[in-house]
């Protein structure tokens, strides 16, 4: 079959992702005309929407969702870390363990018997392959054989292993390309931190335009992780003036706005106008007030029982009834399920609704309530691989960022922390003309650059 | 094995070959293994062409901190003679400065050419800045010759535009020698693709090659610092070059009187008759005191003077301008100096004069100039002793140039 | 001159220019085998009487050895000992166990040293860091220029050549000297070796382990060795070039990987 540049009726889609930047401070800093390219793509008939995150709002789940268009009833993918079945041993899920099929691989016809419900509405309408450019999305590594290119996100271990096919790998090399910058001294070397993070959007950029230009394709998804980065460690300084980083933090984001509005005009160039232009984000962002270790507050409540001469969550001792991995995911501790497991398959709803009322009555010490909502996972998930799911996800209140670590033994803390996820405040861009709802959900996204791409 | 290493730098243009060099050097002497000699190998010769030394030192590096290769000493290599530093001295132009600072820590050079390029802008200037360095242990390396089917003709035609690119600029390459730095030909091995070449390989080259500051010269001490132990007098400093004797009589610049080493002294050691060149020491004389900037010297007598004429190259982002105010520094000596007149200035890509009598110079440029001192220092010229040849300007306390006497 | 000779006087060079140029500095004192090297050459550098501060940062989570060393060489050595310490954050329970390791880190060190600097007015310390103990390391000067919030601005470095040094100073800023910024991890053993300069146990094998590099107890884990002496750790490290690789590697992402989450506050 004829490999197609694009599908000949202009009807390519590039959307940008914006790791954690928040619906909220995008619409600040277009008012206060910090940005004024975003302004101006604004101005000719797009519409900044807000947009929910997935929940658990994590990166690796959002982004998952957003790529897939299903809930993680359907992909699989409920965070960074899992326990292996039958065990309390950690593991680290990858691009091998998403189960529904991504948009790349909808489209471009590699999606190798991969079933999901987005798929069975717009696979048959894919009538020949497609190709995609898809760059720095969290969750792809390692990277697979795609119709298109694709370099992974957040985590790659090995910029090799992440990057499909060996030409592109070799072009990230020659521009010295970073998957990822060090976090880990962000604090104690702030300034070499940020220099770094200027220097990886710059790569971004290099990269961005490289393959944009080089390449055929007719998806073009490119991430910036930078924003998350920033906002981690310094989101107090997004809006307060006096902050020595405010100023790090307009530029960063003018700079951002520099590399929008570019691809912005040369996508429009080259679609006359008709391409699916998007901008979005997998979370937004809040400032922290404290830190909130859910599996501290679970051992107070004696849900949880800690053996600490073992490590990590062999930690979780017999007698242990509930236990929480990050964020804020919440696991009942069932004979069935695990090895220490303490809660028969019949006392699981009681201990399920004990929970809910402890948790919903967690107060900060000077007295404001800290979870938000409190889902069940049956609430939330559905599709085929819902029951790995958590049995209960906790949202917090914007200043308490809740944790899972087990070292923790303080429910409440504050760490070097000062950015922490919001599920209801993610950002899109996207044209005034298309049909979305009233409540936008990053799930949405994917059917929509499907009927763009396939009408 | 020699007990010192030497210090080499590499450069050349950026697309020339260097990162593939340094892997093949590495590799060849056993201090890389084979897989990340592989992945530097397909970064070097992938589409995008160019990877930056630094950016294959920074990449390993990165390995290094993921524990995923090996340890840290990448930079170093060694053959049965000696061991090899490397000094990353990147190529591109902004980072003249970076390219600079590490080449002058260089005692010997290797710069690539690219037989199917040919001599470039940045090679050019990379030799008129090995040059000024007084760098005069230089090998030049055709690289690519695999893509020219290892040709003869190809390297004589090559061979011979390198020698007119470099006696412009005063390097006489000790060695010109066709390579292929990804297929490992002429770089350790001799090579059968290659036998016509009756030359010596590169590491052999580089093992031909001797470490600096070896040759008896003239004593040249500088002043660094007086303390005062238990109401001593002890003058501190590092001998530049020559000896310095204990009961020797020394000349005391830029006075001109003289004085009697009393006693050298170091810690933890007594009873020193002699200290050697680079030897920090420290001496008591038997007359006058001394202050920081004076210079201790034997033998053939320094330029005493307060003008200077010299060759410099612009390192600031910023033009010379007539009104700039400079300091200049030389060893431990410092003057409030102004750069009178410029007698010609030349782009360092081209060697070409730009013009004489300027009134202006340019960031990377390299200009003649006569150089006005508030006061008397001590120098030689470049060539005769170059630790008391050469000098920086600083303006408003940051280096803007660097200079060697001529 | 031999290769360890040529290290000590490239030291010993800068460490006088140093305290020429600014007189007011201070070695940082940290009781590893880097920075006890250093001290070694301050010594040299002012014939056993080293004419300014040591600065040892004491966290309070450092090994009992560390303690019983430092004040056994202080006073041996007759240095003027300085110790600087977060009181207020030690009270208050600090640790890499209560915040995160990083704010620990940056609490009991980082401000330590910084209220220390203010408090004494330090314009320059010394520090024993080598190139190649980080990528971030191989661009660094030997006179590194810093701002009041120890900023250090990689980027756009001053020239340093020939051994002239930029040293001007605003109000705020204090200089990083690195003197033994030449030397490797081997050629501090090696040196060690040679001079017979005291080495903390720690660095020796006990029961099959032993330690590469010395900090804080709750923060340091120490390698498998067998290497008792300074002899057996060069041989150690001589040997051990190339590191294992294959049947480790998801071993290995795994521990990229948690490193990575783990800087971002996960787990």
């Amino acid at each position: 079959m004829p490999r197609r540049a694009f599908n000949g009726r202009h009807a390519r889609a590039l959307v940008i992702g914006l790791d954690g930047v928040p619906h909220t401070l995008l619409r600040d800093y277009v008012d206060r005309g910090y940005l004024p390219e975003t302004k101006r793509i604004l101005d000719c008939g797009f519409a900044l929407r807000r947009m929910d995150a997935s929940i658990p709002d994590v990166s690796s789940t959002s982004w998952t969702s957003f790529m897939t268009g299903v809930n993680p009833g359907e992909h699989g993918i409920y965070g960074f870390m899992e326990l292996e079945p039958g065990s309390y041993e950690m593991r680290f899920p990858n691009s091998a363990d998403i189960m529904a099929p991504t948009l790349w691989e909808i489209i471009g016809r590699t999606s190798c018997g991969k079933r999901s419900t987005l798929c069975d509405r717009f696979g048959a309408a894919v009538d020949s392959p497609m190709r995609s450019v898809v760059l720095n999305i969290p969750q792809t590594y390692p990277a697979t054989a795609i119709n298109g290119v694709l370099t992974a996100g957040f985590v790659c271990p090995d910029l090799r292993k992440g990057t499909y096919p060996d030409s592109c790998y070799d072009y990230l090399m020659s521009i010295g390309y970073v998957p990822d910058v060090d976090s880990a001294r962000a604090v104690e070397d702030r300034d070499g931190f940020i220099e770094e993070l200027f220097m990886a959007l710059e790569k971004r950029r290099k990269a961005f335009e490289h393959f944009f230009e080089n390449e055929e394709w007719d998806l073009f998804i490119g991430v910036i992780t930078e924003t998350d980065r920033l906002h981690h460690f310094f989101f107090d300084g997004a809006r307060d003036a006096a902050h020595p980083l405010h100023g790090t933090f307009i530029s960063f984001y003018r700079k951002i706005d520099e590399i929008i509005g570019k691809l912005f005009n040369r996508f429009m160039e080259l679609t006359r106008g008709e391409g699916l232009f998007l901008t979005m984000s997998d979370h937004g962002f809040s400032v922290v007030e404290q830190t909130v270790n859910v599996n501290a507050y679970l051992s107070k409540e004696g849900f949880l029982k800690k053996d600490v001469t073992r490590r990590y969550f062999d930690m979780i001792d017999t007698g242990t009834r509930a236990f929480a991995m990050d964020p804020s995911r919440i696991y009942i501790n069932l004979e069935c399920r695990y090895p220490r497991g303490s809660v028969s398959e019949a006392d699981r709803t009681a201990v399920v609704e004990e929970l809910k009322e402890k948790l919903l009555s967690i107060n900060a010490p000077d007295g404001t309530p800290v979870i938000r909502a409190l889902y069940e996972g049956s609430e939330l998930y559905s599709g085929p691989h819902a029951g790995d799911g958590p049995d209960l996800v906790a949202l917090a209140h914007e200043g308490f960022d809740l944790k899972a670590g087990l070292q923790q033994d303080r429910v409440f803390s504050k760490g070097v922390f000062k950015g922490m996820h919001t599920q209801n405040d993610a950002h899109c861009i996207m044209s005034k003309g298309l049909e979305a709802g009233d409540g936008l959900h990053i799930e949405d996204l994917a059917g929509l650059i499907l009927d763009h791409l396939t009408t | 094995m020699e007990e010192r290493s030497l210090h080499i730098v590499i450069v050349g243009h950026v697309d020339h070959g260097k990162s593939t060099l340094v892997g093949r050097l590495l590799y060849d002497t056993g201090s890389l293994a084979p897989e990340k000699y592989e992945e530097i190998k397909a970064a070097s010769g992938g589409e995008g062409g160019s990877v930056e030394f630094a950016y294959v030192m920074d990449h390993l590096e990165e390995e290094r901190k993921r524990g995923i290769t090996i340890d840290v000493a990448h930079t170093f290599f060694q053959t049965a003679k000696r061991r090899y530093v490397i000094i990353d001295a990147p190529g591109h132009k902004e980072f003249l400065k970076n390219m600079i600072t590490g080449s002058s820590q260089a005692e010997a050079a290797l710069l690539l050419v690219d037989i199917t390029q040919g001599v470039r802008e940045q090679t050019r200037r990379h030799c008129c800045i090995l040059g000024l360095l007084g760098i005069d242990q230089v090998a030049v390396l055709v690289n690519k010759m695999d893509v020219v089917n290892y040709s003869e003709e190809a390297f004589d035609s090559v061979k011979g535009d390198i020698e007119s690119a470099l006696s412009g600029v005063g390097v006489n390459p000790s060695y010109i020698i066709p390579v292929s730095a990804i297929k490992g030909d002429n770089v350790a091995d001799r090579s059968p693709n290659l036998g016509w070449f009756k030359g010596p390989t590169v590491l052999e080259a580089l093992d031909s090659f001797s470490s600096l500051g070896m040759e008896d010269k003239a004593l040249r001490f500088p002043v660094q610092d007086i303390y005062d132990m238990d109401g001593t007098s002890v003058i501190v400093g590092r001998v530049e070059s020559g000896s310095m004797h204990r009961g020797a009589e020394v000349c005391v610049f830029p006075e001109g009187r003289t004085a009697r080493i009393r006693e050298i002294r170091k810690f933890m050691a007594d009873d020193i008759e002699e200290a050697a060149t680079g030897e920090c020491i420290g001496v008591c004389i038997e007359d006058g005191a001394l202050r920081r900037g004076q210079v201790l010297t034997d033998g053939a007598t320094p330029t005493r003077s307060g003008s200077i004429r010299a060759n410099v190259f612009w390192m600031a982002g910023r033009a010379w301008h007539p009104e700039m105010e400079l300091v200049w520094k030389g060893t431990t000596q410092e003057a409030r100096a102004r750069i009178e007149r410029i007698l010609k200035r030349f782009d360092p890509a081209s060697i070409e004069v730009i013009e004489k009598d300027a009134e202006e110079i340019l960031p990377a440029e390299v200009a003649e100039v006569e150089i006005r001192l508030e006061k008397e220092v001590v120098v030689d010229r470049f060539t005769e002793i170059p630790e008391m040849g050469r000098f920086v300007l600083e303006h408003l306390g940051e280096p803007v140039a660097g200079g060697i006497i001529i | 001159m031999d290769h360890l000779t040529a290290l000590e006087n490239k030291s010993i060079f800068i460490i006088r220019e140093a305290y020429y140029r600014f007189r007011n500095i201070a070695v940082l004192w940290s009781i590893g085998k880097d920075s006890t090297t250093l001290l070694w050459h301050c010594r040299k550098a002012f014939f056993g009487k080293i004419p300014f501060p040591v600065l040892h940062i004491d966290t309070g989570y450092k090994f009992p050895e560390i303690y019983r060393y430092r004040d056994r060489y202080a006073k041996e050595w007759g240095l003027d000992l300085i110790v600087a310490r977060n009181e207020e954050k030690i009270r208050s329970g600090m640790g890499p166990d209560k915040g995160s390791k990083l704010e620990c880190c940056t609490e009991l060190k980082t401000n330590a040293l910084k209220a220390a600097i203010a408090r004494h007015g330090f314009k320059a310390i010394l520090l024993g860091i080598r190139r190649d103990e980080h990528g971030i390391r191989a661009k660094e000067r030997v006179f590194s220029p810093r701002d009041g919030d120890f900023k250090w601005n990689y980027e756009d470095q001053p020239a340093e050549l020939w051994d002239n040094y930029k040293s001007t100073t605003h109000e705020e800023d204090h200089y990083r000297i690195h003197p033994i910024l030449h030397m490797t991890e081997l050629d501090v053993w090696n040196y060690v070796k040679r001079e017979e300069i005291p080495i903390i146990e720690l660095y020796s094998s006990k029961e099959g382990k032993r330690y590469r590099s010395i900090g804080c107890q709750p923060c340091c884990s120490p390698i498998e060795s067998r290497a008792r002496t300074v002899d057996e750790i060069i041989e150690e490290l001589t040997t051990t070039k190339t590191s294992e690789r294959a049947g480790r590697a998801q071993d290995k992402e795994d521990a990229y990987t948690m490193q990575k989450l783990r800087s971002l506050g996960y787990m």
